[in-house]
């Protein structure tokens, strides 16, 4: 049976570390004195932390900024990149690259740019505007992670509308024109409703991968300053790595599963909807 | 050259479209700057000296070709011992990937299976659990597992990848079931008929897969700090993570050659493989 191992290795490695979540959460993890049930004590516990809303805000807020930094930007781009006609690979490529670059290079190159002395604040300084504490501004910092993580991550993004939006029937545009529409009217009544199930899905996607976001933080900032970039699954590593919580940690992993499980069926329902069209 | 977009050569006569037109170039243009800017930026800062670095307002090239950066970064610390760490858990990954997975893909879609629907979907069903969720009871399993500190805590989780086993379903689907019959006709066994047939006819997925194993496996950072505790088991990532990333006493210009070292295989595999990436990426978009 060629089954077996892949399935035995899904088990032990998937299933198991995942129901354990759910038991765990019922117990005092202790790795030198065993496990002590509970109750739900450690649900208790999460559930009266401060920094419980703290994270859950935080979180919120930076799933919604990526929303509105992040969220246009690829579809804008893909539909002008799609009207050039020449050098249309080389700008593709490029738009790409920063996804090639290793998350610790971009962490280790952000934190210069964010300087005080930094390119960004050269650049400002050079336009007359007052510098910013991209780093250590609380109302700054999140704003910071997310530019970072958009200059990263839109080009895959913008590849994947890109192909869905050249893959529109050009005699649709002929037939619209003939028609005597518009130009804007060709873009909302031809291509936005043509990707429109993919930006629904590449929405929900979005929201179940930034909710879930917190190693950028880790990495910047640690979660500050001022626990201003403290996501909720950063609160979970938090708990786990800082406090050694670990029955906290996974009761904290069961509530956001529950909250994101409604989210992944949601996609799962686009998902069938974009292949039957 | 596109015959026509939603644009025709039409529009491009009318003065207002052209100026629009040349507006959305230039700000497509600006995009490509922004893109490649800081990646020139980490090259190019790689080879300043440090007070070069250091200057404000920061300058774009460098005040002279400095190479003894990079042999400067590459002695910094254990470079060697480290880039062999990220590649022995690269190619554990994807051997375990490529046998396990491809064996389950294949009977998935060309063997007899019992209960095949149910099978199919314990193995899918765990795509739609994020994975944050588990992260912490997955790092306690592992430590009850006794895989601290190994590299089997890599390898052999990197066979419980539902997408990849997605991947290589679909891409099995696609082939010719009459190719097995024939096979088995004369005589061949299931092994066989894997690893003469259906492995070398998948090539194409598996060097797709490849890619996507390399750069999992030169990205990660956070999940082998958690798992290795010695620092002699560090891949890569993690070890400038450690080292260079929170580090006070390196000149920025060092730093920098570091993280050239680092930036350049991958930025190579893309420019190299670029056909097989953007075909990944179409897959990719089903990915959660």
């Amino acid at each position: 049976m060629f089954v077996l191992p892949a399935a035995a290795i899904f088990i032990v490695f998937l299933w198991l570390p995942i129901a354990k979540g759910f038991v765990y959460s019922f117990y005092q993890v202790d790795f030198v004195h065993g496990n002590t049930f509970v109750g739900w004590d450690n649900y208790r516990t999460v559930l009266s932390d401060r920094d419980l809303l703290v994270a859950v805000r935080n979180t919120l807020y930076f799933v919604g900024l990526c929303l509105t930094i992040g969220f246009w930007v690829p579809i804008f781009f893909a539909l002008a990149v799609s009207e050039l006609r020449r050098f249309q690979g080389f700008v593709r490529a490029s738009a790409y690259l920063p996804n090639v670059v290793p998350l610790v290079v971009l962490y280790g190159l952000w934190r210069w740019f964010y300087d005080p002395v930094g390119p960004i604040n050269a650049a400002l300084q050079a336009l007359g505007l007052d510098s910013v504490a991209f780093m250590t501004d609380p109302d700054w910092s999140m704003i910071s992670i997310v530019l970072m993580e958009t200059w990263q991550q839109f080009g895959s993004a913008m590849l994947i509308y890109l192909a869905a939006v050249l893959s529109i029937p050009r005699d649709w545009y002929e037939a619209a024109e003939i028609d005597g529409a518009g130009i804007w009217a060709r873009i909302r009544h031809i291509t936005l409703p043509s990707i429109r199930n993919l930006v629904l899905l590449m929405l929900v996607m979005q929201l179940i991968a930034t909710s879930q976001s917190y190693q950028s933080q880790l990495a910047m900032l640690d979660g500050g300053p001022m626990k201003a970039t403290l996501t909720y699954a950063l609160l979970i590593v938090k708990y786990a790595t800082t406090k050694l919580e670990i029955g906290a940690a996974s009761a904290l992993g069961v509530l956001m599963f529950l909250v994101l499980a409604l989210l992944a069926v949601i996609r799962n329902r686009l998902q069938d909807k974009g292949a039957g069209a | 050259m596109v015959e026509r977009g939603i644009l025709s050569r039409y529009d491009f006569r009318r003065p207002g479209v052209k100026l629009v037109y040349g507006l959305v170039i230039l700000i497509i243009a600006l995009m490509v700057v922004s893109m490649l800017y800081p990646i020139f930026v980490t090259l190019f800062n790689g080879l300043k000296t440090n007070a070069a670095v250091n200057s404000f307002p920061p300058t774009f090239f460098p005040d002279g070709w400095h190479w003894r950066n990079y042999r400067e970064g590459w002695q910094f610390f254990d470079m060697p011992l480290y880039l062999r760490n990220t590649l022995l858990i690269f190619g554990g990954n994807a051997m375990v990937i490529f046998v396990v997975l491809g064996a389950a893909a294949f009977s998935l879609s060309h063997l007899r299976v019992p209960y095949k629907r149910a099978v199919t979907t314990f193995f899918l069903m765990t795509l739609f659990i994020p994975p944050t969720t588990y992260i912490i009871p997955n790092f306690v399993n592992i430590k009850e597992l006794g895989l601290m500190n190994s590299f089997w805590a890599f390898w052999l989780p990197a066979g419980a990848n539902a997408f990849y086993l997605l991947l290589l379903k679909t891409f099995m689907d696609g082939i010719h079931h009459e190719l097995f019959e024939a096979a088995r006709m004369d005589g061949a066994s299931d092994w066989r008929c894997f690893s003469r047939i259906a492995l070398p006819l998948s090539v194409p997925i598996y060097s797709t897969l490849a890619i996507f194993i390399f750069s999992t496996a030169w990205n990660d950072w956070f999940w082998p700090s958690l798992i290795m505790h010695k620092s002699t088991m560090y891949p890569l990532s993690t070890a400038i993570y450690k080292y260079v990333i929170g580090a006070r006493q390196l000149d920025l210009n060092i730093r920098f050659a570091i993280l050239s070292i680092v930036m350049i295989p991958p930025i190579a595999v893309f420019l190299l493989f670029q056909r097989f990436i953007m075909r990944g990426l179409q897959l990719g978009s089903v990915k959660g």
